[in-house]
């Protein structure tokens, strides 16, 4: 089951690349939340899956799945979501003040 | 001595303080008593009883830094130099310059020199050698460009940096490996282990980047581009620095590092042969020019190439000679420059063709230019100091002996091309003698009418021809009391050689005569061949070089920079990707890291292969949907499908969070993407689409790969069980995954609320700020 | 005593917090946060004058026990770094009122300042993996905050940029923990070192790690990764961009140093000669680029990017000399490239544009503002005897033990490249004519001056007094090159 859900995380990482390198920046957005469902996919995955219980104390379970990747993922979504809401933001505002959605046409050309 | 050598630096850092009375007194008086009293202080040590000096205070001893300072018979015929020819150039600057400049830059600059000077000839440490050596470039660059309101003035400085501290650079990479290859960072113990560095095979680098630093810093062949620009600084800095001293830097690191260079023979070859050409070219060139200062420019480099081949010849009478040239070439050029200034300074202009017959109008002047012209030409008349080291030149040009068929040419070439050199030589010093003070007079020509200077404006001039005339009737004086000191230190042992104007009829003297016929042809009959420059440099010159690479440097580097930095974020990341990409392959391949042995696995069930499957699905469909409403459930249905995986997996709080999350992102994007506009139906080229395609599929199995191989390499045991065992005796809490949130790793949840607290700033700051719209 | 060691990660948090409480009230957020930047940087020079004096502090947050909490580790390097950073951002903290306009220090200037203090000193002193990367996300955050302060139509744009090769790059350093964590089952930085020597499989170890290096490298701005980095660090206001170029590239070079001398050098054929190679192009069109433009400050941005290949050649050298190499050039580069920021938001405010072809004779007016330009390239140059200096004696001889000539010669001649871009501004735009529109605010411009002063004879002291820093620079080079003593006292075995 491992192998098949580094697979899905590859897939979600390899689909959410495709999409930042769109022009369109409602693309580059989703592909950014695809790539953390990735990533966070990973780190579950990393750790091995389904070993015991969850990690909630009962008395008599001794097998329990690996709680600190757990914790740790659940740090990195809140992360993310801070991170994808500001980014959310200032898409939107990158468009109202630039009047495109179109990457492509945020080039700038001021380097000189 | 520490003293002498920082009380010029004082001094430049209190001129701007001194300048409160620069209403009534020139600045140059205040300070005229510092380099004099420096001067008298090293000459104390010159007699025939001489002993090296030493002296040292610690810098930084963890880095075997440290100022000590090593007065040996070189080091003192350089220091006073520095200082003597600074009093003057002080004096003389007094007239040269007018009240109304800014004479604290000007003094300033001068002083930092004298220190850097004075330190790059004490230094026995060879970092505080380079230190000092820098800041001899450093101060030149602001005394060329000292009037930087002048274009021309601006472009020698940057070119004389440019060139002078690339060679510092290569100056230190050799100094480095000197240190590294003899553990000590004295040059007198470098010296001491001559035969370990020349037989190390870092050997050929070491020769390499100190002779760069010394030919730039002594504008050899072909470095010597900058020097001429460096004329545009004002004259006293050219009679200072661009002759008498800092040029000389580059001789004085070749003298002071002979003993240990001259083991090998590539250094006789490379020194002799740049040294050579450079005399000849720079002669050559001389002859063109009609700035004075262009062809006492120029000169100086000849005669810097006739320096750095005698010290390249390594044999005694050569190394001799080599000391003694360096004494009278700052007599005589230092006075030439200083006349120089005067005739510039009296008539407003310093080309020769507007020049003529200025004899009967400054007639000091003109005496002290036939003193110091029939030096620089090599006339043989017993006091004309500048014959006794150009004989002394020829026969050393007659004495070396080589191996090889490269090195035998050149041995055979040298006399030959020492000749030609000394002609151009005589032919330039005539011209510009007889071209300036002999002939027609030119009244409408010139700016302002000529007249003598002000008497103690000649009074340094005249000291240097004194000196040129003493040590041309009593040479054996200075020779007991300071040059046989001098070339004792470069030679490595005793070196004595006598010093009398009459050899008999040897070869070197039928050298002299050739020279002085063969010039005074030429001179003759100038006008006929000047056609031959036209030709030779052409448009081969080295300035031409140095300016196209200039621009290059610029246009190329912004061609090459606007080439890939086009501001479209989706090449930057295809660039990005791709170096990751092709990177980390090539470390996977090289380290054999694949390991698909797959061991320990999860058993697979169906209810979570149809979750990975529509997942799979949805998240492949978010490249083809072109509805933004769609894409964003879609999106949604991933992330929902996430929580139901992490339900699955045995992580119930992984599963809330995502879930709550997930929701809250979906509105978001709902609101956020109400107002943009629809998604478009992509138009991009084929190419574009399947570089796109190539990196993420290409990156997607990547991962892929390294995933299965990181989980099947597998090496410890995770350290969860600690907290399996102890989430609830020692943290009191039955949930795992909350304990390790909240107590053992409690720094984490802390920042992860501080991110969220700076995202919630930065998305009211970006919504309420609305500053100019439009503009910017 | 030991737990003040968390006192500069999180007071500045604290007041970060207290600073979002009255951003309209101008004149008192002024005093709070430079009164507090004072005390803060007081504090921490104390701090890591214990350090340096009695030893590296390991504190466990909790009191949980490594590897299982999160330890704090102040090493030398670390505290070295911290006060770096404090020192700065106090220069920062008095230069924003004269170049940030009234709205633009309103809306949280000072709040996402102190949170960007805040995650640059957490990631400096972090002795865990994963704990890095919230610090990161802290840092980051606060830079996002910090970039788009005004709102500029051209600065959401570079932002837009910005922000995005860093959230890609963070969802990777994700990944790359997970792939390590699955390894060797932990995050701990001294329990990995432990681990990774025993790794059977170090292959896919080495592989894991490169990837851990590229993320760490998108921050540093190294070759080929940097693409991000000139835009958007000219966009913003002189002081953001004093703190980007002093900090942020430099959170990147120090997590590489870290990682790649404690950790992952189980492999340093394959992982450091990358570094080499890297370095060379990193350090060349870096000061290509320096050179491409008139925009004077974005000649300051590129100048960012070969500093940050000295330190990277450092680290592929791997061996001590160079290393003390990376760490002084680091120090110095920190306080020179905010003194340089710094100096040029003066120049532009001066001469009233950026570009180079329009301005000229800037120092007939602004003296003080020109000599301390000219002294401050001087000590980017690496010329004696300067901070530069030192470290690139270090850093060149490590090359030269190693043979490495090529790059010894890039090297050089990217020094000179980078005086020569830096010469350009002092000729064309210092020297010359005095132009009309150079501007009469003498009191703004020196109030702009002051802090580059203050910076740039820290810097000189760096090189001057280097007798009083490289004895400890010497044994911090010392201690990453013989990892024990980080281990025990972070595992206490």
């Amino acid at each position: 089951m491992e192998i098949i859900m580094t697979g899905l995380a590859s897939i979600l990482f390899g689909a959410g690349i495709y999409n930042l390198l769109q022009k369109q920046l409602l693309r580059i957005v989703v592909g950014t939340v695809l790539v953390s469902h990735g990533a966070h996919l990973y780190f579950l995955t990393m750790a091995q899956l389904k070993r015991g219980a969850p990690p909630l104390v009962v008395d008599g379970v001794t097998e329990y799945a690996d709680p600190l990747p757990q914790a740790l993922v659940l740090t990195a979504i809140v992360i993310a979501f801070g991170v994808t809401s500001f980014l959310l933001v200032l898409a939107y505002r990158t468009y109202t003040l630039n009047k495109t959605d179109n990457m492509e046409e945020l080039r700038g050309s001021d380097h000189e | 001595m520490i003293y002498a050598v920082f009380a010029p630096l004082l001094f430049a850092v209190l001129i701007p303080f001194l300048s409160r009375w620069k209403e009534k007194v020139h600045t140059g008086w205040l300070i005229l008593p510092v380099p004099f009293l420096i001067f008298l202080y090293f000459l104390q040590f010159v007699g025939p009883n001489f002993e090296p000096q030493v002296q040292s205070v610690q810098w930084i001893p963890s880095l075997d830094i440290s100022l000590s300072f090593h007065l040996d018979g070189l080091s003192l015929l350089f220091a006073l130099l520095i200082s003597g020819i600074g009093t003057l150039v002080v004096l003389y600057s007094i007239y040269y310059l007018n009240h109304k400049e800014q004479l604290g830059h000007f003094y300033t600059y001068l002083y930092i020199f004298m220190t850097a000077m004075l330190g790059v000839v004490l230094s026995d440490n060879v970092f505080a050698l380079y230190a000092f050596w820098e800041f001899t470039s450093i101060s030149s660059f602001l005394l060329i460009g000292y009037w930087h309101y002048r274009e021309r003035s601006r472009y020698g400085a940057l070119k004389s940096m440019l060139i002078t501290v690339l060679g510092g650079f290569s100056l230190l990479a050799g100094i480095i490996l000197l240190t590294i290859v003899t553990g000590t960072t004295s040059i007198r113990e470098m010296v001491a282990q001559a035969d370990v560095i020349v037989d190390s095979h870092y050997f050929p680098f070491i020769l390499a980047f100190l002779l760069l630093g010394a030919f730039t810093k002594s504008a050899q062949f072909p470095f010597h581009i900058w020097l001429p620009d460096a004329m545009e600084a004002p004259t006293p800095v050219s009679a200072y620095l661009h002759s008498a001293t800092m040029v000389k830097a580059g001789i004085y690191l070749m003298a002071r590092f002979s003993p240990i260079l001259a083991g090998d023979p590539n250094f006789f070859f490379l020194l002799s042969l740049f040294g050579i050409v450079t005399l000849v070219w720079g002669s050559f060139m001389a002859v063109r020019q009609t700035d004075l200062k262009g062809i006492l420019a120029y000169s100086t480099i000849s005669q810097l190439g006739m320096i750095m081949a005698m010290l390249g010849f390594g044999t005694d009478v050569a190394l001799f000679a080599a000391v003694f040239h360096i004494l009278n070439h700052a007599t005589f050029k230092g006075s030439l420059f200083m006349v120089a200034g005067i005739v510039d300074h009296e008539t407003g202009t310093r080309d020769i063709r507007k020049l003529g017959g200025l004899m009967t109008f400054m007639p000091i002047s003109f005496t002290l230019a036939i003193f110091g012209t029939f030096s620089m030409a090599g006339v043989p008349l017993p006091f004309l100091n500048g014959f006794y080291s150009k004989e002394m030149f020829f026969d050393a040009t007659l004495v070396n002996s080589a191996s090889g068929p490269f090195m035998e040419a050149l041995v055979a070439a040298l006399p030959v091309l020492a000749v030609i050199g000394s002609i151009f030589t005589f032919v330039y010093s005539m011209y510009l003698f007889f071209g300036t003070f002999t002939g027609k007079y030119k009244e409408e020509e010139l700016p302002q009418t000529p007249h003598e200077a002000p008497k103690m404006m000649l009074l340094p001039p005249f000291i240097l021809i004194l000196g040129v005339i003493t040590i041309g009737l009593f040479p054996e004086m200075f020779n007991q009391g300071l040059i046989t000191h001098a070339a004792d230190a470069v030679f490595g042992a005793e070196n004595n050689q006598d010093i009398y104007f009459w050899h008999g009829l040897v070869p070197a003297f039928y050298m002299s005569v050739a020279v002085v016929v063969l010039g005074i042809t030429l001179y003759l009959t100038k006008s006929k061949w000047e056609g031959i420059y036209s030709v030779l440099p052409g448009r081969l010159s080295f300035n031409r070089v140095y300016d196209w690479l200039i621009e290059k440097i610029e246009t190329g580097s912004n061609k090459v920079t606007t080439s890939y930095m086009t501001g479209s974020l989706r090449f930057y990341m295809v660039l990005t990707l791709t170096a990751i990409f092709a990177i980390t392959l090539g470390v996977l391949i090289q380290t054999n890291g694949v390991n698909f042995e797959v061991t320990d696995v999860a058993p697979i069930t169906t209810k979570e292969l149809i979750v990975a499957a529509i997942m799979a699905i949805a998240a492949i469909a978010t490249i083809f949907v072109h509805n933004r409403i769609a894409i964003i459930l879609i999106v949604g249905v991933i992330g929902y499908g996430l929580a139901i995986l992490f339900v699955f997996y045995r992580a119930p709080d992984l599963a809330l969070t995502q879930l709550i999350v997930e929701t809250v992102t979906v509105v978001l994007f709902m609101l956020c993407f109400y107002h943009l506009p629809n998604l478009q139906k992509s138009t991009t080229p084929l190419l574009t689409k399947g570089v796109n395609v190539a990196i993420s599929v290409g990156f997607g199995l990547l991962l892929m790969v390294i995933g299965v191989s990181a989980y099947n390499s597998r090496a410890f045991d995770s350290i969860a069980d600690y907290y399996i065992e102890n989430a609830d005796p020692l943290a009191g809490g039955y949930n795992m995954v909350n304990v390790i949130l909240v107590d053992f790793r409690g720094i984490d949840t802390l920042f992860e609320v501080a991110v969220l607290f700076g995202a919630a700033l930065a998305i009211i700051a970006m919504i309420k700020l609305r500053r100019d719209k439009g503009a910017k | 005593m030991n737990n003040l060691i968390f006192l500069p990660i999180v007071l500045p948090l604290i007041a970060s917090v207290i600073a979002a409480f009255f951003p309209k009230k101008l004149n008192l957020s002024r005093k709070f946060a430079q009164i507090t930047s004072v005390i803060l940087t007081i504090m921490t020079a104390a701090l890591t004058w214990h350090v340096l004096t009695n030893g590296t502090i390991v504190v466990q947050s909790g009191g949980w026990e490594a590897p299982f909490g999160i330890s704090i580790v102040g090493d030398g390097l670390s505290m070295i770094l911290v006060m770096t950073t404090y020192i700065i951002g106090t220069a920062a903290v008095f230069y924003a009122p004269s170049v940030l306009d009234k709205q633009q220090e309103s809306f949280y200037f000072y709040a996402f300042f102190f949170l960007l203090i805040s995650g640059v000193s957490g990631a400096f002193m972090t002795g865990d993996l994963f704990n890095l990367f919230v610090f990161f996300e802290v840092l980051l955050i606060a830079s996002y905050g910090l970039i788009v302060l005004g709102n500029g139509k051209v600065q959401l744009r570079e932002s837009m940029k910005y922000v995005l090769f860093n959230v890609f790059s963070s969802m990777l350093f994700v990944t790359a923990i997970a792939f390590i964590y699955a390894i060797t089952g932990t995050v701990n930085f001294a329990q990995l070192a432990e681990r990774v020597e025993y790794v059977e499989q170090a292959g896919i170890l080495t592989t894991v790690a490169i990837i851990l290096f590229f993320v760490f490298a998108v921050k540093a701005a190294i070759f080929p990764l940097y693409y991000w980095l000139p835009n958007s660090y000219v966009v913003p206001n002189a002081v953001v961009s004093a703190l980007f170029g002093a900090l942020l590239t430099k959170v990147g070079i120090y997590s590489i140093l870290r990682v790649f001398t404690l950790i992952f050098v189980h492999d340093t054929g394959v992982t450091h000669q990358i570094f080499i190679w890297l370095a060379m192009f990193t350090m060349l069109f870096g000061v290509i680029g320096a050179l491409s433009t008139n925009n004077v400050k974005l000649i300051i941005t590129y100048n960012i990017i070969p500093a940050v290949g000295f330190m990277l050649m450092g680290i592929g050298l791997y061996t001590e000399d160079a290393i003390a190499g990376s760490v002084y050039y680091l120090m110095h580069d920190m306080v020179i490239k905010g003194a340089l920021f710094f100096l040029i938001g003066a120049l532009i405010v001066a001469a009233g544009t950026k570009d180079l072809r329009e301005m000229s004779g800037v120092i007939q007016k602004f003296p003080l503002l020109g000599w301390i330009f000219f002294v401050a390239s001087l000590i980017l140059a690496g010329v004696p005897p300067f901070s530069g200096f030192i470290g690139k004696i270090l850093l060149l001889r490590g090359g030269l033990e190693q043979e490495e000539f090529l790059l010894v010669i890039i090297a050089l001649i990217s020094s000179l490249l980078i005086l020569f871009s830096m010469m350009r501004i002092f000729i064309r735009g210092f020297w010359g004519d005095l132009m009309d529109n150079i501007s009469d605010d003498r009191k703004r411009v020196r109030n702009l001056t002051i802090p580059g002063v203050v910076l740039v004879s820290i810097s000189i002291f760096l090189g001057v007094g280097a007798e009083a820093v490289y004895p400890h620079v010497e044994s911090i080079a010392n201690m990453l090159m013989d990892r024990t003593d980080y281990i025990s006292s972070v595992l206490k075995e």
